[in-house]
Protein backbone atom coordinates (compact mmCIF):
# COMPACT_ATOMS: atom_id res chain seq x y z
CA UNK A 1 0.00 0.00 0.00
CA UNK A 2 3.28 2.46 0.91
CA UNK A 3 4.77 1.59 -2.18
CA UNK A 4 1.36 2.39 -4.47
CA UNK A 5 0.56 5.55 -2.51
CA UNK A 6 4.75 6.11 -3.34
CA UNK A 7 4.27 5.12 -6.79
CA UNK A 8 1.27 7.70 -7.32
CA UNK A 9 2.70 10.66 -5.44
CA UNK A 10 6.03 10.00 -8.25
CA UNK A 11 3.63 10.26 -11.10
CA UNK A 12 1.76 13.78 -9.73
CA UNK A 13 5.43 14.64 -9.95
CA UNK A 14 6.18 13.56 -13.18
CA UNK A 15 3.10 14.96 -15.07
CA UNK A 16 2.50 18.26 -13.20
CA UNK A 17 -0.12 19.39 -15.62
CA UNK A 18 -2.08 16.87 -14.00
CA UNK A 19 -3.02 18.93 -11.23
CA UNK A 20 -1.68 22.12 -12.49
CA UNK A 21 -4.57 22.52 -15.41
CA UNK A 22 -7.48 21.41 -12.61
CA UNK A 23 -5.57 24.17 -10.38
CA UNK A 24 -5.56 26.67 -12.93
CA UNK A 25 -9.40 27.01 -14.36
CA UNK A 26 -9.99 27.12 -10.54
CA UNK A 27 -7.89 30.19 -10.40
CA UNK A 28 -9.50 31.23 -13.60
CA UNK A 29 -13.31 30.78 -12.88
CA UNK A 30 -12.99 32.59 -8.92
CA UNK A 31 -11.20 35.06 -10.23
CA UNK A 32 -13.49 35.82 -12.99
CA UNK A 33 -15.93 35.30 -10.55
CA UNK A 34 -14.87 37.84 -8.51
CA UNK A 35 -14.01 40.64 -10.72
CA UNK A 36 -16.49 40.90 -13.33
CA UNK A 37 -20.01 42.20 -13.09
CA UNK A 38 -20.81 44.24 -10.19
CA UNK A 39 -22.31 44.47 -7.04
CA UNK A 40 -26.20 45.54 -6.92
CA UNK A 41 -27.72 44.98 -3.70
CA UNK A 42 -31.42 43.99 -4.17
CA UNK A 43 -33.49 46.74 -2.54
CA UNK A 44 -37.06 46.31 -4.13
CA UNK A 45 -40.02 44.93 -1.07
CA UNK A 46 -39.47 40.99 -0.31
CA UNK A 47 -40.27 38.87 -2.96
CA UNK A 48 -40.71 34.72 -2.84
CA UNK A 49 -38.14 33.11 -4.31
CA UNK A 50 -38.65 30.92 -7.34
CA UNK A 51 -36.92 27.79 -8.83
CA UNK A 52 -33.89 27.43 -7.50
CA UNK A 53 -32.74 25.78 -11.28
CA UNK A 54 -30.39 28.16 -12.29
CA UNK A 55 -28.37 27.56 -9.27
CA UNK A 56 -28.24 23.97 -10.50
CA UNK A 57 -27.57 24.84 -13.85
CA UNK A 58 -24.91 26.94 -12.57
CA UNK A 59 -23.50 24.27 -10.62
CA UNK A 60 -23.87 21.73 -13.74
CA UNK A 61 -22.01 24.43 -15.95
CA UNK A 62 -19.38 25.21 -13.06
CA UNK A 63 -17.91 21.77 -13.38
CA UNK A 64 -17.42 21.58 -17.27
CA UNK A 65 -14.32 23.25 -17.58
CA UNK A 66 -12.97 21.50 -14.91
CA UNK A 67 -13.37 18.13 -16.47
CA UNK A 68 -12.92 19.50 -19.84
CA UNK A 69 -9.08 20.48 -18.56
CA UNK A 70 -8.62 17.10 -16.44
CA UNK A 71 -9.57 15.16 -19.28
CA UNK A 72 -7.42 16.77 -22.10
CA UNK A 73 -4.00 15.92 -19.37
CA UNK A 74 -5.74 12.99 -18.60
CA UNK A 75 -5.06 11.70 -22.05
CA UNK A 76 -2.36 13.08 -22.51
CA UNK A 77 -1.04 11.37 -19.06
CA UNK A 78 -2.15 8.09 -20.12
CA UNK A 79 -0.63 8.24 -23.56
CA UNK A 80 2.94 8.95 -22.24
CA UNK A 81 3.14 7.42 -18.85
CA UNK A 82 4.70 3.87 -20.23
CA UNK A 83 6.23 5.75 -23.52
CA UNK A 84 7.84 8.62 -21.97
CA UNK A 85 10.27 5.92 -19.48
CA UNK A 86 11.18 3.88 -22.40
CA UNK A 87 11.74 7.14 -24.21
CA UNK A 88 14.22 8.61 -21.66
CA UNK A 89 15.26 4.92 -20.56
CA UNK A 90 14.79 6.33 -16.71
CA UNK A 91 12.87 2.95 -16.94
CA UNK A 92 16.05 0.99 -16.04
CA UNK A 93 15.99 3.25 -13.02
CA UNK A 94 12.25 2.57 -12.36
CA UNK A 95 12.86 -1.14 -12.71
CA UNK A 96 16.10 -1.61 -10.32
CA UNK A 97 13.41 -0.68 -7.54
CA UNK A 98 11.17 -3.42 -5.25
CA UNK A 99 8.32 -2.77 -7.36
CA UNK A 100 6.56 -5.24 -9.67
CA UNK A 101 5.33 -3.63 -13.12
CA UNK A 102 1.60 -4.69 -11.69
CA UNK A 103 1.88 -2.22 -8.56
CA UNK A 104 3.35 0.21 -11.36
CA UNK A 105 0.49 0.05 -13.97
CA UNK A 106 -1.81 0.09 -11.51
CA UNK A 107 -0.92 3.43 -10.19
CA UNK A 108 -0.82 5.20 -13.22
CA UNK A 109 -4.28 3.40 -13.96
CA UNK A 110 -5.59 4.97 -10.62
CA UNK A 111 -3.75 8.08 -10.96
CA UNK A 112 -5.62 8.31 -14.37
CA UNK A 113 -8.74 7.21 -13.43
CA UNK A 114 -9.31 7.86 -9.87
CA UNK A 115 -7.15 10.36 -8.05
CA UNK A 116 -7.43 13.23 -11.00
CA UNK A 117 -10.98 13.00 -11.44
CA UNK A 118 -12.44 13.36 -7.54
CA UNK A 119 -9.86 15.34 -6.95
CA UNK A 120 -11.04 17.58 -10.12
CA UNK A 121 -14.65 16.71 -8.54
CA UNK A 122 -13.60 17.75 -5.04
CA UNK A 123 -11.93 21.04 -6.17
CA UNK A 124 -14.87 21.81 -9.03
CA UNK A 125 -17.46 21.24 -5.54
CA UNK A 126 -15.66 23.09 -3.54
CA UNK A 127 -15.03 26.41 -5.86
CA UNK A 128 -18.51 26.44 -6.32
CA UNK A 129 -19.57 27.01 -3.12
CA UNK A 130 -17.22 29.90 -2.71
CA UNK A 131 -18.16 30.83 -6.53
CA UNK A 132 -21.63 30.59 -5.15
CA UNK A 133 -20.94 32.90 -1.92
CA UNK A 134 -19.62 35.43 -4.29
CA UNK A 135 -21.99 35.76 -6.26
CA UNK A 136 -24.67 35.81 -3.66
CA UNK A 137 -22.99 38.98 -2.74
CA UNK A 138 -22.65 40.50 -6.63
CA UNK A 139 -25.40 39.75 -8.52
CA UNK A 140 -28.87 39.36 -8.20
CA UNK A 141 -30.24 36.64 -10.62
CA UNK A 142 -33.61 37.04 -11.85
CA UNK A 143 -35.96 34.55 -13.07
CA UNK A 144 -39.24 36.06 -14.42
CA UNK A 145 -38.35 38.78 -12.75
CA UNK A 146 -38.27 37.35 -9.63
CA UNK A 147 -35.08 36.57 -7.59
CA UNK A 148 -33.64 33.28 -8.24
CA UNK A 149 -31.81 32.24 -4.73
CA UNK A 150 -27.84 31.53 -5.34
CA UNK A 151 -27.50 29.61 -2.50
CA UNK A 152 -29.40 25.95 -1.24
CA UNK A 153 -27.88 23.73 0.80
CA UNK A 154 -29.94 20.92 -0.11
CA UNK A 155 -29.44 21.88 -3.85
CA UNK A 156 -25.70 22.21 -3.87
CA UNK A 157 -25.46 18.50 -2.00
CA UNK A 158 -27.95 16.86 -4.35
CA UNK A 159 -26.50 18.33 -7.79
CA UNK A 160 -22.82 16.93 -5.98
CA UNK A 161 -24.39 13.84 -5.55
CA UNK A 162 -25.26 13.81 -9.59
CA UNK A 163 -21.79 15.09 -10.66
CA UNK A 164 -20.02 12.41 -8.57
CA UNK A 165 -22.65 9.47 -10.08
CA UNK A 166 -22.15 10.60 -13.12
CA UNK A 167 -18.66 11.02 -12.77
CA UNK A 168 -18.22 7.70 -11.43
CA UNK A 169 -20.67 6.01 -14.66
CA UNK A 170 -18.01 7.72 -17.11
CA UNK A 171 -14.99 6.56 -15.61
CA UNK A 172 -16.50 3.13 -15.87
CA UNK A 173 -17.59 3.94 -19.50
CA UNK A 174 -14.22 4.83 -20.08
CA UNK A 175 -12.21 2.58 -18.51
CA UNK A 176 -11.44 0.64 -21.86
CA UNK A 177 -10.73 3.42 -23.36
CA UNK A 178 -8.27 4.43 -20.71
CA UNK A 179 -6.73 1.02 -20.91
CA UNK A 180 -6.44 1.26 -24.69
CA UNK A 181 -4.24 4.56 -24.55
CA UNK A 182 -2.19 2.79 -21.94
CA UNK A 183 -1.67 -0.21 -24.68
CA UNK A 184 -1.14 2.50 -27.32
CA UNK A 185 1.59 4.46 -24.41
CA UNK A 186 3.37 0.53 -24.04
CA UNK A 187 3.42 -0.47 -26.99
CA UNK A 188 5.00 2.21 -29.09
CA UNK A 189 8.12 2.58 -30.23
CA UNK A 190 7.86 6.38 -31.59
CA UNK A 191 4.44 7.82 -31.18
CA UNK A 192 1.96 6.81 -29.21
CA UNK A 193 -0.11 9.42 -30.38
CA UNK A 194 -0.51 7.57 -33.81
CA UNK A 195 -0.88 4.35 -32.15
CA UNK A 196 -3.71 5.54 -30.08
CA UNK A 197 -5.58 7.40 -32.93
CA UNK A 198 -4.25 6.19 -36.51
CA UNK A 199 -5.53 2.17 -36.29
CA UNK A 200 -9.29 2.47 -35.16
CA UNK A 201 -9.43 5.05 -38.04
CA UNK A 202 -7.89 3.35 -40.69
CA UNK A 203 -9.19 -0.34 -39.92
CA UNK A 204 -13.08 1.13 -39.76
CA UNK A 205 -12.31 3.44 -43.38
CA UNK A 206 -10.58 -0.36 -44.83
CA UNK A 207 -13.25 -2.12 -43.52
CA UNK A 208 -16.29 0.42 -45.05
CA UNK A 209 -13.92 1.03 -48.46
CA UNK A 210 -13.62 -3.17 -48.72
CA UNK A 211 -16.68 -5.08 -47.28
CA UNK A 212 -18.75 -1.66 -47.68
CA UNK A 213 -19.92 -2.75 -43.94
CA UNK A 214 -19.46 -0.58 -40.74
CA UNK A 215 -19.28 -2.87 -38.28
CA UNK A 216 -15.77 -1.87 -36.50
CA UNK A 217 -16.64 1.92 -37.46
CA UNK A 218 -19.87 1.17 -34.80
CA UNK A 219 -17.21 -0.83 -32.81
CA UNK A 220 -14.97 1.81 -32.84
CA UNK A 221 -17.94 4.71 -32.30
CA UNK A 222 -18.91 2.58 -29.04
CA UNK A 223 -15.32 1.57 -28.21
CA UNK A 224 -13.01 4.66 -29.09
CA UNK A 225 -15.37 7.59 -29.67
CA UNK A 226 -13.59 9.20 -26.75
CA UNK A 227 -10.44 9.27 -29.07
CA UNK A 228 -12.34 10.76 -32.28
CA UNK A 229 -15.26 12.87 -30.91
CA UNK A 230 -17.31 11.83 -28.35
CA UNK A 231 -15.19 13.30 -25.35
CA UNK A 232 -17.82 16.20 -25.31
CA UNK A 233 -20.41 13.94 -26.53
CA UNK A 234 -22.43 11.82 -23.60
CA UNK A 235 -23.24 8.35 -25.04
CA UNK A 236 -27.14 8.16 -25.51
CA UNK A 237 -27.46 5.38 -23.28
CA UNK A 238 -25.53 7.11 -20.65
CA UNK A 239 -27.39 10.33 -20.62
CA UNK A 240 -30.70 8.65 -20.26
CA UNK A 241 -28.96 6.38 -17.20
CA UNK A 242 -27.69 9.50 -15.32
CA UNK A 243 -30.78 11.62 -16.08
CA UNK A 244 -33.13 8.47 -14.93
CA UNK A 245 -31.24 8.15 -11.99
CA UNK A 246 -30.94 11.31 -10.47
CA UNK A 247 -33.50 13.35 -12.32
CA UNK A 248 -32.78 17.47 -12.97
CA UNK A 249 -36.32 18.90 -12.05
CA UNK A 250 -38.32 20.12 -14.61
CA UNK A 251 -41.05 22.27 -13.37
CA UNK A 252 -40.34 25.23 -11.20
CA UNK A 253 -43.04 23.85 -8.80
CA UNK A 254 -41.78 20.71 -8.69
CA UNK A 255 -38.48 22.29 -6.91
CA UNK A 256 -36.21 19.30 -7.39
CA UNK A 257 -38.11 16.75 -4.85
CA UNK A 258 -39.07 14.72 -7.74
CA UNK A 259 -37.98 10.51 -6.33
CA UNK A 260 -35.39 9.57 -8.56
CA UNK A 261 -37.04 6.98 -10.91
CA UNK A 262 -36.01 3.40 -10.70
CA UNK A 263 -33.74 2.17 -13.20
CA UNK A 264 -30.58 4.43 -14.54
CA UNK A 265 -28.68 2.23 -11.97
CA UNK A 266 -29.82 -0.57 -12.43
CA UNK A 267 -30.30 -0.67 -15.86
CA UNK A 268 -26.50 0.73 -16.26
CA UNK A 269 -25.18 -2.61 -14.35
CA UNK A 270 -27.71 -4.97 -16.22
CA UNK A 271 -26.01 -3.36 -18.97
CA UNK A 272 -23.61 -5.84 -21.16
CA UNK A 273 -22.20 -3.22 -22.74
CA UNK A 274 -20.24 -1.94 -19.38
CA UNK A 275 -19.16 -5.05 -18.42
CA UNK A 276 -17.82 -5.87 -22.07
CA UNK A 277 -15.82 -2.45 -22.00
CA UNK A 278 -14.95 -3.59 -18.47
CA UNK A 279 -13.65 -7.22 -19.65
CA UNK A 280 -11.57 -5.47 -22.63
CA UNK A 281 -10.44 -2.98 -20.07
CA UNK A 282 -9.28 -5.61 -17.84
CA UNK A 283 -7.93 -7.77 -20.53
CA UNK A 284 -5.82 -4.22 -21.99
CA UNK A 285 -4.22 -3.55 -18.56
CA UNK A 286 -2.89 -7.33 -18.65
CA UNK A 287 -1.49 -6.62 -21.98
CA UNK A 288 0.19 -3.54 -20.83
CA UNK A 289 1.77 -5.33 -17.73
CA UNK A 290 3.33 -8.05 -19.86
CA UNK A 291 4.70 -5.19 -22.13
CA UNK A 292 6.20 -3.63 -19.78
CA UNK A 293 7.69 -6.49 -17.86
CA UNK A 294 8.84 -8.22 -21.09
CA UNK A 295 10.06 -5.61 -23.45
CA UNK A 296 13.42 -4.70 -23.61
CA UNK A 297 14.07 -2.06 -25.88
CA UNK A 298 15.18 0.86 -23.12
CA UNK B 1 31.79 -19.89 -0.40
CA UNK B 2 27.79 -20.23 -1.41
CA UNK B 3 26.99 -18.70 -5.03
CA UNK B 4 24.66 -15.98 -5.05
CA UNK B 5 24.53 -15.50 -9.25
CA UNK B 6 24.05 -19.09 -11.10
CA UNK B 7 24.00 -18.58 -14.90
CA UNK B 8 23.85 -21.93 -16.71
CA UNK B 9 23.47 -22.31 -20.22
CA UNK B 10 22.23 -18.77 -21.19
CA UNK B 11 21.55 -17.81 -24.38
CA UNK B 12 19.23 -14.76 -25.89
CA UNK B 13 18.59 -13.91 -29.68
CA UNK B 14 17.58 -10.63 -31.05
CA UNK B 15 16.10 -11.65 -34.16
CA UNK B 16 19.21 -13.03 -36.20
CA UNK B 17 21.74 -11.93 -33.86
CA UNK B 18 23.18 -14.60 -30.89
CA UNK B 19 23.74 -12.14 -28.19
CA UNK B 20 24.65 -14.87 -25.56
CA UNK B 21 25.75 -18.08 -26.46
CA UNK B 22 25.58 -21.06 -23.72
CA UNK B 23 26.91 -18.75 -20.93
CA UNK B 24 27.42 -20.24 -17.76
CA UNK B 25 29.06 -18.83 -14.65
CA UNK B 26 28.86 -18.77 -10.83
CA UNK B 27 29.54 -15.83 -8.80
CA UNK B 28 29.80 -16.23 -4.86
CA UNK B 29 29.15 -14.46 -2.13
CA UNK B 30 31.71 -11.81 -1.12
CA UNK B 31 33.52 -11.48 -4.67
CA UNK B 32 33.86 -8.08 -6.55
CA UNK B 33 33.37 -10.08 -9.97
CA UNK B 34 34.37 -8.15 -13.06
CA UNK B 35 32.31 -8.50 -16.52
CA UNK B 36 34.99 -7.43 -19.38
CA UNK B 37 33.87 -7.34 -22.78
CA UNK B 38 33.64 -4.45 -25.65
CA UNK B 39 31.16 -3.13 -26.59
CA UNK B 40 28.43 -4.85 -27.79
CA UNK B 41 29.98 -7.85 -26.80
CA UNK B 42 26.56 -9.34 -24.46
CA UNK B 43 27.88 -7.51 -21.42
CA UNK B 44 24.70 -5.45 -20.80
CA UNK B 45 22.91 -7.80 -22.40
CA UNK B 46 23.77 -10.87 -19.68
CA UNK B 47 23.46 -8.56 -16.62
CA UNK B 48 19.75 -7.78 -17.81
CA UNK B 49 19.36 -11.43 -18.02
CA UNK B 50 20.74 -11.37 -13.94
CA UNK B 51 18.38 -8.66 -13.21
CA UNK B 52 14.96 -10.39 -14.51
CA UNK B 53 14.84 -7.51 -17.10
CA UNK B 54 14.75 -9.25 -20.01
CA UNK B 55 13.88 -12.83 -20.89
CA UNK B 56 16.28 -16.07 -22.19
CA UNK B 57 16.73 -19.56 -22.74
CA UNK B 58 18.71 -21.16 -19.67
CA UNK B 59 18.86 -20.87 -16.40
CA UNK B 60 19.83 -17.55 -14.09
CA UNK B 61 19.24 -17.64 -10.57
CA UNK B 62 19.91 -14.90 -8.10
CA UNK B 63 19.64 -16.05 -4.14
CA UNK B 64 18.07 -18.82 -5.38
CA UNK B 65 15.14 -17.30 -7.51
CA UNK B 66 14.77 -17.17 -11.41
CA UNK B 67 15.61 -13.92 -12.37
CA UNK B 68 13.17 -13.71 -15.04
CA UNK B 69 10.08 -14.42 -13.23
CA UNK B 70 10.86 -12.86 -9.71
CA UNK B 71 12.25 -9.60 -10.38
CA UNK B 72 10.24 -7.45 -8.02
CA UNK B 73 10.82 -9.99 -4.95
CA UNK B 74 14.50 -9.71 -6.48
CA UNK B 75 15.24 -6.21 -6.12
CA UNK B 76 14.53 -5.98 -2.61
CA UNK B 77 17.97 -7.68 -2.79
CA UNK B 78 19.83 -5.80 -5.72
CA UNK B 79 20.83 -2.79 -6.34
CA UNK B 80 21.70 -2.09 -10.22
CA UNK B 81 23.07 1.29 -11.83
CA UNK B 82 23.25 1.33 -15.31
CA UNK B 83 25.02 4.59 -16.78
CA UNK B 84 24.65 7.95 -15.90
CA UNK B 85 21.44 8.25 -18.07
CA UNK B 86 18.68 6.47 -16.31
CA UNK B 87 18.04 8.95 -13.56
CA UNK B 88 15.03 10.62 -15.40
CA UNK B 89 15.65 14.44 -15.69
CA UNK B 90 12.53 15.68 -14.75
CA UNK B 91 12.83 14.11 -11.28
CA UNK B 92 13.78 16.07 -8.28
CA UNK B 93 16.64 15.38 -6.01
CA UNK B 94 14.78 15.72 -2.98
CA UNK B 95 12.16 13.68 -4.48
CA UNK B 96 14.17 10.97 -5.91
CA UNK B 97 15.43 10.21 -1.98
CA UNK B 98 11.86 10.09 -1.12
CA UNK B 99 10.43 7.98 -3.44
CA UNK B 100 13.60 5.51 -3.06
CA UNK B 101 12.77 6.13 0.91
CA UNK B 102 9.06 4.90 0.07
CA UNK B 103 9.49 1.89 -2.00
CA UNK B 104 12.51 0.00 -0.77
CA UNK B 105 12.18 -1.43 2.17
CA UNK B 106 15.90 -1.47 3.16
CA UNK B 107 16.79 1.99 2.22
CA UNK B 108 18.87 4.34 4.66
CA UNK B 109 17.63 7.81 4.11
CA UNK B 110 20.67 9.75 6.74
CA UNK B 111 23.16 7.07 4.95
CA UNK B 112 22.58 8.60 1.87
CA UNK B 113 21.94 12.41 3.08
CA UNK B 114 25.73 11.34 4.47
CA UNK B 115 27.05 10.97 1.22
CA UNK B 116 25.27 13.51 -0.37
CA UNK B 117 26.20 15.84 1.98
CA UNK B 118 29.77 15.49 0.96
CA UNK B 119 28.69 16.89 -3.11
CA UNK B 120 27.54 19.83 -4.22
CA UNK B 121 24.19 18.08 -5.28
CA UNK B 122 21.27 21.16 -4.87
CA UNK B 123 18.89 19.35 -2.85
CA UNK B 124 15.53 21.01 -4.94
CA UNK B 125 17.38 21.49 -8.72
CA UNK B 126 16.25 18.92 -10.62
CA UNK B 127 18.64 15.84 -11.95
CA UNK B 128 18.30 17.41 -15.65
CA UNK B 129 19.83 20.32 -14.10
CA UNK B 130 22.97 18.35 -13.03
CA UNK B 131 26.22 17.59 -14.86
CA UNK B 132 26.63 14.12 -15.46
CA UNK B 133 29.28 13.52 -12.71
CA UNK B 134 27.18 14.59 -10.24
CA UNK B 135 24.15 12.37 -11.40
CA UNK B 136 26.32 9.62 -10.79
CA UNK B 137 27.31 10.75 -7.16
CA UNK B 138 23.22 10.98 -6.57
CA UNK B 139 22.56 7.51 -8.08
CA UNK B 140 25.32 6.20 -5.88
CA UNK B 141 24.59 7.75 -2.70
CA UNK B 142 20.98 6.43 -3.39
CA UNK B 143 22.05 3.05 -3.96
CA UNK B 144 24.68 2.36 -1.38
CA UNK B 145 22.22 3.71 1.02
CA UNK B 146 20.18 0.45 0.51
CA UNK B 147 21.44 -2.75 2.67
CA UNK B 148 21.68 -4.93 -0.73
CA UNK B 149 23.57 -7.83 -0.91
CA UNK B 150 24.54 -7.62 -4.88
CA UNK B 151 25.41 -4.50 -6.53
CA UNK B 152 25.07 -4.49 -10.43
CA UNK B 153 27.08 -1.65 -11.64
CA UNK B 154 26.90 -1.54 -15.60
CA UNK B 155 29.76 0.49 -16.89
CA UNK B 156 28.79 3.04 -13.81
CA UNK B 157 31.68 5.93 -15.11
CA UNK B 158 30.72 5.68 -18.61
CA UNK B 159 31.72 9.69 -19.84
CA UNK B 160 33.11 11.04 -16.35
CA UNK B 161 36.26 12.85 -15.74
CA UNK B 162 39.47 10.72 -14.10
CA UNK B 163 37.68 13.09 -11.06
CA UNK B 164 34.62 11.56 -10.60
CA UNK B 165 35.80 8.21 -11.79
CA UNK B 166 38.38 8.24 -9.08
CA UNK B 167 35.81 9.21 -6.68
CA UNK B 168 33.07 6.44 -7.63
CA UNK B 169 35.44 3.68 -7.53
CA UNK B 170 37.04 4.82 -3.96
CA UNK B 171 33.32 5.49 -2.32
CA UNK B 172 32.36 1.77 -3.98
CA UNK B 173 35.50 0.53 -2.39
CA UNK B 174 35.30 1.72 1.12
CA UNK B 175 31.42 0.97 1.25
CA UNK B 176 32.74 -2.65 0.14
CA UNK B 177 34.96 -2.78 2.78
CA UNK B 178 32.57 -2.30 5.38
CA UNK B 179 29.69 -4.37 4.14
CA UNK B 180 29.05 -7.35 3.54
CA UNK B 181 28.35 -7.14 -0.47
CA UNK B 182 29.11 -9.17 -3.74
CA UNK B 183 29.71 -6.61 -6.50
CA UNK B 184 29.36 -7.05 -9.91
CA UNK B 185 30.34 -4.88 -12.53
CA UNK B 186 30.88 -4.33 -16.07
CA UNK B 187 33.46 -1.81 -18.18
CA UNK B 188 35.26 -1.82 -21.10
CA UNK B 189 38.02 0.25 -19.35
CA UNK B 190 39.82 -2.41 -17.47
CA UNK B 191 42.92 -0.77 -16.03
CA UNK B 192 40.21 1.31 -13.91
CA UNK B 193 39.28 -1.52 -11.97
CA UNK B 194 42.15 -4.11 -12.42
CA UNK B 195 42.87 -3.29 -8.53
CA UNK B 196 39.77 -4.08 -7.68
CA UNK B 197 38.54 -7.04 -8.69
CA UNK B 198 38.68 -10.76 -7.33
CA UNK B 199 37.05 -11.95 -10.22
CA UNK B 200 37.06 -11.47 -13.69
CA UNK B 201 35.06 -13.15 -16.43
CA UNK B 202 36.06 -11.86 -20.49
CA UNK B 203 33.07 -12.32 -23.04
CA UNK B 204 33.35 -12.01 -26.43
CA UNK B 205 30.53 -12.10 -29.33
CA UNK B 206 28.22 -13.59 -26.79
CA UNK B 207 30.64 -16.38 -25.30
CA UNK B 208 33.07 -16.59 -22.51
CA UNK B 209 36.56 -16.79 -23.16
CA UNK B 210 37.83 -16.65 -20.04
CA UNK B 211 36.40 -17.04 -16.29
CA UNK B 212 39.20 -17.04 -13.72
CA UNK B 213 39.97 -15.76 -9.84
CA UNK B 214 42.19 -12.93 -9.99
CA UNK B 215 44.62 -14.44 -7.51
CA UNK B 216 44.54 -17.09 -9.58
CA UNK B 217 45.66 -15.05 -12.77
CA UNK B 218 49.31 -14.99 -12.18
CA UNK B 219 49.79 -19.30 -11.65
CA UNK B 220 48.07 -19.85 -14.83
CA UNK B 221 48.81 -16.78 -17.00
CA UNK B 222 52.51 -15.31 -17.60
CA UNK B 223 54.08 -12.75 -19.75
CA UNK B 224 57.49 -13.56 -20.92
CA UNK B 225 59.60 -10.24 -22.58
CA UNK B 226 61.76 -12.45 -24.67
CA UNK B 227 65.72 -12.01 -24.40
CA UNK B 228 67.45 -11.45 -27.66
CA UNK B 229 68.26 -14.79 -29.30
CA UNK B 230 65.53 -16.83 -27.95
CA UNK B 231 62.54 -15.61 -30.21
CA UNK B 232 62.36 -19.23 -31.35
CA UNK B 233 62.97 -20.99 -28.58
CA UNK B 234 60.19 -19.12 -27.05
CA UNK B 235 57.97 -19.98 -29.61
CA UNK B 236 58.58 -23.47 -29.26
CA UNK B 237 56.45 -23.31 -25.98
CA UNK B 238 53.55 -22.00 -27.84
CA UNK B 239 52.68 -18.68 -27.16
CA UNK B 240 48.89 -18.10 -27.37
CA UNK B 241 49.69 -14.45 -28.15
CA UNK B 242 52.57 -12.39 -29.21
CA UNK B 243 53.42 -8.67 -30.23
CA UNK B 244 56.21 -6.36 -30.60
CA UNK B 245 56.95 -3.93 -27.75
CA UNK B 246 59.85 -1.45 -29.02
CA UNK B 247 61.46 -4.26 -31.07
CA UNK B 248 61.23 -6.77 -28.80
CA UNK B 249 58.52 -9.96 -28.65
CA UNK B 250 56.46 -9.97 -25.74
CA UNK B 251 54.82 -13.49 -25.28
CA UNK B 252 52.04 -14.58 -23.26
CA UNK B 253 51.71 -18.31 -22.06
CA UNK B 254 49.03 -20.41 -20.37
CA UNK B 255 50.16 -23.12 -17.67
CA UNK B 256 54.02 -22.73 -18.75
CA UNK B 257 56.26 -23.70 -15.46
CA UNK B 258 57.38 -19.59 -14.51
CA UNK B 259 61.24 -21.58 -14.12
CA UNK B 260 60.81 -22.75 -18.07
CA UNK B 261 60.00 -19.35 -19.31
CA UNK B 262 62.46 -17.12 -17.13
CA UNK B 263 65.50 -18.94 -19.11
CA UNK B 264 64.05 -17.28 -22.25
CA UNK B 265 63.62 -13.39 -20.92
CA UNK B 266 61.81 -11.35 -18.56
CA UNK B 267 58.98 -13.13 -16.90
CA UNK B 268 55.78 -11.25 -14.88
CA UNK B 269 52.16 -11.80 -14.18
CA UNK B 270 50.20 -9.89 -17.32
CA UNK B 271 48.38 -7.25 -16.32
CA UNK B 272 44.41 -7.65 -16.81
CA UNK B 273 44.26 -5.42 -19.80
CA UNK B 274 46.88 -7.20 -21.39
CA UNK B 275 45.01 -10.48 -20.83
CA UNK B 276 42.17 -9.40 -21.87
CA UNK B 277 43.68 -8.20 -25.14
CA UNK B 278 45.65 -11.73 -25.69
CA UNK B 279 42.53 -13.87 -24.87
CA UNK B 280 40.34 -11.73 -27.70
CA UNK B 281 42.80 -11.87 -30.18
CA UNK B 282 43.27 -15.64 -29.75
CA UNK B 283 39.78 -16.44 -29.62
CA UNK B 284 39.12 -14.69 -32.81
CA UNK B 285 42.25 -13.60 -35.13
CA UNK B 286 44.33 -10.67 -35.73
CA UNK B 287 41.83 -8.00 -37.15
CA UNK B 288 40.12 -8.41 -33.57
CA UNK B 289 43.36 -8.06 -31.58
CA UNK B 290 43.89 -4.96 -33.34
CA UNK B 291 40.14 -3.78 -32.47
CA UNK B 292 40.36 -4.93 -29.09
CA UNK B 293 43.79 -3.67 -28.47
CA UNK B 294 42.15 -0.17 -29.18
CA UNK B 295 39.65 -0.87 -26.69
CA UNK B 296 41.88 -1.46 -24.22
CA UNK B 297 43.76 1.20 -24.44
Amino acid sequence: MKVLAMQMRRELWEHRSLWIAPLLVALLLLGGVATLGRIQFYEGPARPAVANSPFQLMLLGWGVPFYLAAGVVVVVYLLDCLYGERRDRSILFWRSMPVSDTETVLAKLLVGLVVVPYATFALAALTSAIASAILALRHHVLVNGQIAPLWDTLTWLRMQGVMLYGLTVLLLWYAPYAAYLMLASAWARRSPYAWAFVPPVLLAMCENMVFGTNYLGRIVERGFNQVLRLAFNLNQQLAYSIGDAVPLPRSPAGGGTRPPAGGGVTELLLSPQLWLGLLAAALMLLLVIRLRRYRDDA
Amino acid sequence: MASIVEVHGLTKRFGSLLALDQVSFNVSAGRIFGLIGRNGAGKTTLLKAILGLTTYQGSVRVFGLEAARDRAALMSEICFIADTGVLPRWLRVDHAIDYVEGVHPRFDRARAEAVLAGTAIPRRGRIGELSKGMITQLHLALILAIDARLLVLDEPTLGLDLIYRRQFYDTLLSDYLDKERTILLTTHQVEEVENLLTDVLFIDHGRVVLDAAVEDLPRRFLQLEVAVGKREAARALKPFYSREVFGRPVMLFENQPRELLAELGEVRAPAIGDLFVAKLSAAAGPAAAAAAAGEAA
